[in-house]
């Protein structure tokens, strides 16, 4: 009884106020509408208070000061496959090449061949044959005894063949990638540091080859911009320019370097330009012709 | 164009020997463990993590430059991690003239990454910076789709 007499009273009381007091009603009025803008504007404030600083232009202090290292600079194959496939899915069979036999000892051939062949097992990945990634493996195996690192991918070649029965690609996709980095940390180990260079320029050149190969088949402007890399040459040149001079007197390494040159002078176009057909053909050869000369056996 | 890459092979060697010559300090190894768990947030919506990564140092003075190659069609999301609990960390990305794209920034204290989608294959530049705090150790890694 005391609740409802108390409720009714207060009601009034208020409504009265408000209907009969102008001067009341109008401060109301401009308070709400100054509380209202001023929440918007702080709304409106919050998100550039909380947005990153503009970047400003590198100076060439800091370009100087860029590292550049084998782990993040030079793409995977994989990498490279990838961006190709988003014009649709790619004829990767038809990139497979005859199986390599090394004979020679020469073990800078050996560590360029070792690259190729981890290319080889990514497009047999994108093609999704479990008996070509078991066949490549065991080519990669074959050629890591040779370079003393066979402990390594053993156990990695197991994991593998398992993936590839069981047709889980994504995980070899993985499983190459961490083949590829722990042969150049065993060779790192057993002193071969140099040889880690000469993994990355086969495994780029044996990409090359087959990206420029796929966009032969299918030509296509976006895919063929994929080819403008001229700063991995660089890179590659300039390790390989570093590499002792046992391996500079090699006269596969000579040959390497040599026509590393025109090929850079091939993927060293500018961003707007398109490369036409008869210049991805004219990388596909360069490309395709080093993978040969470092495939032969002497 | 060319002055800049030069810059960036010429210094190419000595990094590659720091990098497999140095073995990992504890808190390369926090930072390398906490970036991979950042970025594993981005594998839910299909990126690979690359296997490899960069140790470096920053501080509000020194920021660190590495040099990547980027293909036009993929995407990529650059992450960074340093287990110094009091640095706020900032990763951005450059073409190869220097000059900023634009790319989507995540910040969270010592966690930062940069989304990117290159429209021209080629050089680019990612930068990672502090905003304050002692000279800490980070890890950067990429992923791509």
């Amino acid at each position: 009884m005391v609740s409802s007499e108390r409720r009714d009273w207060t009601r009034d009381v208020q409504l009265i106020n408000c209907l009969h007091m102008p001067l009341l009603r109008k401060w109301l009025q401009l308070s709400i509408t100054a509380l209202v803008s001023s929440v918007s504007a702080l709304a409106e404030q919050q998100p550039a208070a909380n947005a990153p600083a503009p970047d400003k232009p590198l100076s060439a202090e800091e370009l100087k000061s860029a590292v550049s290292i084998d782990a993040l600079t030079v793409p995977t194959p994989g990498e490279f496959f990838k961006a190709i496939e988003k014009g649709g899915k790619p004829k990767w069979t038809s990139e497979y090449r005859p199986p390599i036999s090394i004979r020679s000892t020469d073990r800078a051939q050996m560590a360029l061949n070792l690259g190729t062949l981890i290319a080889d097992g990514y497009i047999a990945v994108e093609a999704q044959d479990g008996q070509q990634v078991k066949n490549v493996g065991k080519d990669v195996l074959a050629l890591a005894k040779k370079l003393s690192v066979s402990q390594t991918v053993l156990a990695r070649s197991a994991s593998i063949a398992q993936f590839a029965e069981n047709n889980a690609w994504d995980q070899l996709n993985e499983e190459l990638e961490a083949t590829q980095n722990e042969v150049k940390k065993a060779l790192e180990e057993n002193r071969d540091t140099d040889l880690i260079t000469l993994v990355s320029v086969g495994g780029w050149i044996r990409g090359t080859e087959v990206v420029t190969g796929l966009v032969m088949q299918n030509y296509d402007a976006e895919n063929a911009k994929l080819l403008r890399q001229p700063a991995i040459v660089t890179f590659l040149k300039t390790k390989l320019a570093h590499l002792p001079d046992r391996l500079q007197k090699d006269p596969l390494i000579q040959k390497v370097t040599r026509e590393l040159v025109d090929i850079q002078k091939m993927v060293s176009f500018p961003a707007d330009h398109v490369p036409t057909v008869d210049e991805v053909k004219e990388l596909n050869t360069a490309s395709a012709k080093l993978t040969k000369e470092i495939g032969v056996s002497e | 164009m060319n002055r800049f890459v030069l810059a960036v092979v010429s210094s190419c060697v000595f990094a590659v020997h720091w990098c497999i010559a140095e073995p990992d300090t504890d808190e390369q190894v926090a930072a390398r463990s906490d970036v991979i768990d950042f970025a594993g947030a981005f594998q839910n919506d299909g990126f690979k993590i690359r296997d490899g990564n960069y140790f470096g140092k920053v501080s509000k003075d020194h920021s660190a430059l590495v040099a990547v190659n980027l293909y036009n069609g993929n995407a990529y999301w650059f992450t960074a991690s340093t287990a110094e609990k009091s640095e706020k960390l900032k990763v951005s990305v450059f073409d190869e003239a220097g000059n900023p794209v634009s790319y989507e920034p995540y910040q969270s204290g010592t966690r930062a990454a940069a989304g990117f989608s290159p429209e021209t294959s080629g050089l680019y530049y990612v930068k990672v910076a502090s905003e304050d705090g002692q000279p800490a150790t980070f890890c950067l890694i990429y992923s791509y789709k």
